[in-house]
């Protein structure tokens, strides 16, 4: 019987979504430091912040292979519009799936699945960065209802969410086992945010710092068990550090592909550049790294879809390809020379974002630690 | 009600690049794409549909990977759909073409409207819809860009806007009709992901036909039973000097008005 | 299904099959050819291979006997009692087939004007024309005008039929044809008599990209062809005679189901590409404002006219009257200057014929290079502001 590829078919059609739509107007939204709302209320519309939903509540039915090609085809035009939308898909509305009340995914998840709400995860805190057991915003039973006090750091789209998933301590003696998610909803007394970080990369993603002073939420906005956080967060780790390398292949190609058309392009010396070795090393290099992400992230993937448990080889993925985005955006403003640090073209974008990949999904030294760990160290 | 939508994929012309040395076409890397204005036909059948209720079908004939083009347009939100292909049907010209769907339109139970884009950007011919619209004798209007009113039924009409030189016409049609739309009509939407996925998985969603389902023999089809035949291709003459001036920009900008001056254009 | 195989033992790998397939189903691997599936069985390669190593179980069809159909037809187009200049153009091409075949021109006057077209129409050419007056064929409506032609083509049997690809040719030439029974090629640019076999060799710009295919209408009668405003040129005017021939429009009242409420036409005088002198043509390089506006102060500077690709138009940079390429104008300036245009055949299609072409572009391997006189591989934002800076010292 003849069917499409569901992969090959929605890679195809994201592709030229991001051709036609997401790259015309990278420059722009990334020279203004806008969120880019049309673009991502137009993904609402295509079912892409559904993908790893299932039907009934009403995602697309997808899984986490096609949740890291839509990841990385995104990524390759505008790589915090394909963290935002990872996000959206994920951390800032895994824990409302898992543990939302039918009333919760009336009002929050399926308006977010849609892109007519934005949901946003709060982990981080000043004190709190890779050492979670430090978490000091905290969540207080009152009666029937929890009081949530303290703040967080490095939210991603914190200032424009309209709902937060929010790590919090409900009990400061037992340090990570105390820790347990709660959904707040931006519209509630006490909540406030700082006004945006200025940063280097990802300039259309609005971070900034939340505060929470004497926030009152319903018991249901408990997202999983008491005492249980770390293991929500551990459910879902290894999906946000496979879909961090998807993001990193994507930023990867874009890199790759601007470089090779420019050694292509530009002549020097009566010949193209590609002519020189030097040139060939830094392409051959950059394509070897290509194909090595390509092959790790979607394995990692994959091995998600079949319910394999794979930290290690997500947190390995993660790792590398993030490492190899930022040498190939690295070398890809040498291959362009001079142009390579004019604001002209698209590569000075490339680099700053790379550094971004660096930090979401757990910074790399951390990473190298745990992956040593699992060989016994 | 029910709207057929014929759709066609196609390489997509634009990103065809030439190999510098030898003036041969890179095949490789060239996206297939619905055609574009095929993509604003089955947005207008989406909008007649949400307006009115019924059917919106779409109909391809290609080869086999042409099953993508009409995945995507279930995935758009078409109902249903129908790819066409058999090896038999190659080299059909618009002739052998028409006279194939119309055999399909007639095994696909019935229609208010047909719609197409005006034309494909491989072919260009603008005439698969005109010659359809003969077979199955309908009423056509080409080139329209907008439908301002649309009551189907027994005698059902519709008032559409017709894009000619210079300006435009006000028509009034009887249906069933046949109308080939330009891309002035509207702004195609993105497929959905989960009609995507479910065009990709259901058994039931895209029927592939060949020749015999049709009821023809392979010789009232393709090649066989096209009036015109290619007979020779070739490269357009170029008689060009085919200079590339090289250096910075002013040199090449004052190297350039140099040759202009010389040949007296300025 | 008939199919068309190699006998390798004569193949001596010489690869002329591969060359000459317009479908690209032959394919060489080291030096030797292999069928692929997309094979039609045009059976052209077997004409190609000079060793007889092609074969085939493929029946020749037989050319039905057609020397009943004489002369050469035009579709005479007119608009508010002026004959479009498309009919004369075709008028000019068709006597020039008609001379090659012994024939004699006829031109189609369909409406109610009266009589002061058809002098016209001898002058640019034609030996008779076919006239049908009646208040029903004022305006152009499709069943009325198929209806009408396809009665004279029957009538009379045109060998030829040619038709402007206008707005009108474009929506009645495919419907006529398949009510008459005819082949119809598309937008030709060439129009030719084969020498031998006799028939028309219609050549146009076909996909494949930078191809152009020759096509014959081998199997049916009259061999019909549209052809774009502005291809083919006129004839000087000569103060010929020819004969009228009145006709009648036949039935009752056309039940028409197609009708026409209004016409109008848009405000703004729109720009006629075709008497530019130079054109300056915006592609999707220079796609913001910072570069039509560049790209305008060029064409200023060289008093010409601004013009785009069909993607220009889509995305809404230009409007749609300032269009180049086979969906557009087609246009032939003294000087033509692409900006950051990469020149697909469909955009090559309405240019090609300029006196000279200039391309600006960063990729090399754009295909508007290999049709230009002078190219410059670069940024149009860097080279033009530098050109407009030199030709206003210069001019």
């Amino acid at each position: 019987m003849l069917r499409s590829n569901s992969e090959d078919l929605i890679r195809k059609v994201i592709a030229r979504f991001v051709d036609q739509e997401v790259i015309p107007v990278a420059e722009e939204h990334d020279r203004k430091g806008e969120f880019p709302v049309e673009l991502f209320q137009k993904l609402g519309s295509m079912g892409v912040f559904g993908i790893r939903y299932p039907k009934s509540i009403g995602g697309s039915g997808g899984n986490t292979t096609l949740y890291c090609i839509i990841a990385e085809e995104l990524a390759r035009g505008l790589l915090s519009l394909a963290g935002t939308t990872a996000m959206q898909c994920l951390m800032g509305t895994d824990g409302l799936y898992r543990f939302g009340t039918k009333d919760m995914h009336e009002t929050f998840l399926k308006p977010a699945l849609r892109g007519k709400k934005i949901g946003a995860f709060q982990l981080t805190e000043p004190e709190a960065g890779s050492d979670l057991g430090n978490v000091r915003t905290t969540a207080v039973q009152d009666g029937d209802s929890f009081v949530i006090n303290g703040m967080k750091t490095w939210s991603t789209s914190g200032p424009i969410a309209d709902f937060h998933t929010v790590l919090c301590q409900t009990n400061p003696d037992k340090g990570l086992k105390g820790l347990m998610f709660f959904f707040v909803p931006s519209d509630i007394p006490g909540f406030s945010h700082s006004k945006r970080f200025e940063t280097l990369g990802t300039r259309t993603t609005l971070l900034s710092e939340i505060y929470f002073n004497n926030c009152r939420v319903p018991s249901e906005y408990r997202l999983g068990q008491e005492g249980k956080g770390l293991k929500v967060l551990l459910s879902i780790l290894a999906e946000i550090r496979a879909m961090t390398g998807a993001l990193a292949l994507g930023l990867l190609r874009a890199a790759m592909d601007a470089s090779l058309r420019y050694a292509k392009e530009r002549i020097q010396f009566g010949k193209p550049i590609g002519k020189n070795q030097l040139v060939q090393s830094k392409i051959a290099k950059m394509a070897v790294d290509l194909e090595a992400s390509r092959l790790m992230v979607y394995n990692t993937a994959r091995m998600i879809d079949s319910n394999e448990s794979c930290l290690h080889q997500a947190t390995m993925t993660k790792y590398f390809a993030t490492e190899a985005a930022c040498r190939a955006t690295d070398e890809a403003t040498r291959i362009f020379g001079g142009y390579g640090y004019s604001m002209e073209y698209p590569v000075q974008r490339y680099y700053r974002d790379s550094r971004f990949l660096l930090y979401g999904g757990g910074v790399h030294e951390v990473l190298q630690t745990n992956i040593a760990k699992h060989y016994g160290l | 009600m029910k709207i057929i939508v014929l759709i066609k994929q196609v390489p997509d012309t634009t990103e065809i690049k030439l190999d510098p040395k030898t003036g041969n076409l890179l095949r490789e890397g060239v996206p297939s794409i619905i055609n574009p204005d095929d993509r604003h036909a089955l947005e207008a059948a989406l909008r007649l549909k949400e307006a009115h209720g019924g059917r919106v079908a779409v109909l391809s004939m290609g080869p086999q990977q042409a099953i993508d083009a009409v995945s995507e347009a279930l995935g758009m939100g078409a109902d249903e759909g129908v790819l066409l292909s058999d090896s038999a049907f190659a080299g059909s010209d618009t002739w052998a073409t028409s006279f194939t769907l119309s055999r399909a339109i007639r095994k696909m139970d019935g229609f208010d409207l047909i719609l197409c884009g005006r034309q494909a950007i491989d072919g260009d011919t603008a005439q698969v819809g005109p010659q359809l619209a003969e077979i199955l004798d309908l009423p056509q209007v080409t080139a329209v860009c907008g439908i301002s009113s649309f009551e189907p039924g027994a005698s059902g009409r519709s008032q559409v806007l017709r894009r000619v030189r210079g300006g435009y016409q006000r028509l009034n049609c009887t249906l069933p009709a046949l109308f080939t739309v330009v891309s002035e009509i509207n702004t195609p939407r993105c497929p959905h992901m989960e009609r995507l996925l479910r065009a990709c998985k259901t058994k039931t969603a895209i029927k592939h036909w060949n020749c015999a389902d049709l009821g023809l023999k392979t010789q009232e089809v393709g090649l066989a039973e096209s009036l015109t035949q290619v007979i020779t291709t070739f490269p357009p003459k170029t008689r060009r000097k085919s200079e590339i001036l090289e250096g910075d920009p002013r040199s090449v900008a004052g190297q350039l008005v140099d040759r202009l001056q010389d040949n007296k254009l300025i | 299904m008939p199919s068309v195989w190699i006998d390798y033992d004569r193949c001596d790998g010489c690869g002329l099959c591969a060359k000459k397939c317009p479908y690209d189903a032959v394919e060489m691997r080291d030096g030797i050819p292999h069928i692929l599936e997309q094979c039609t069985c045009c059976a052209l390669c077997l004409e190609a291979c000079k060793r007889g190593a092609l074969q085939t179980d493929l029946t020749a069809r037989t050319v039905p006997d057609f020397s009943a159909w004489k002369g050469v037809w035009v579709f005479a187009e007119h608009q508010q009692n002026a004959l479009q200049a498309i009919s004369l153009e075709l008028l000019g091409k068709a006597r020039e087939l008609a001379e090659q075949r012994s024939e004699t021109v006829s031109a189609l006057l369909l409406g109610d004007q009266g009589d002061p077209l058809v002098q016209p129409l001898f002058t640019a050419g034609a030996h008779r024309v076919y006239q049908v007056q009646d208040p029903r064929l004022r305006h152009y409506t499709t069943d009325a005008y198929t209806k009408s032609l396809a009665r004279l083509v029957e009538k009379y049997k045109p060998e030829i039929l040619l038709i402007g690809a206008t707005d009108i040719g474009r929506d009645l030439a495919p419907r006529l044809a398949r009510r008459v029974g005819a082949g119809l090629t598309a937008d030709c640019t060439e129009l030719s008599i084969d020498p031998e076999e006799g028939i028309l060799l219609q050549t146009r710009p076909a996909f494949g990209g930078n191809v152009m295919a020759t096509i014959v209408n081998r199997f049916s009668r009259p061999q019909m062809a549209t052809v774009r405003p502005g291809v083919m040129e006129k004839r000087a005017p000569e103060p010929l005679q020819g004969e009228l021939v009145a006709e009648q429009l036949e039935g009752g009242d056309q039940d028409s189901r197609v009708e026409i409420l209004e016409s109008w036409t848009e405000e703004g005088e729109r720009i006629d590409l075709s008497k530019a002198r130079v054109i300056v043509a915006a592609g999707r390089g220079a796609a913001s404002s910072e570069g039509l506006e560049l790209l305008e102060q060029l064409a200023r500077s060289l008093g010409g006219e601004l013009a785009g690709t069909r993607a220009m138009i889509e995305e809404q940079w230009l409007p749609d009257d300032r269009q180049i390429g086979q969906t557009g104008q087609t246009v032939r300036p003294e000087l033509y200057i692409g900006c950051g245009v990469s020149g697909a055949v469909q955009h090559r299609a309405g240019m090609a014929a300029s006196r000279y072409i200039i391309a600006v572009n960063k990729d090399p391997r754009a295909p508007l290079l290999s049709v230009a006189d002078w190219s410059i591989v670069g940024d149009l934002f860097q080279v033009v502001p530098e050109l407009i800076s030199i030709l206003s010292r210069r001019i």
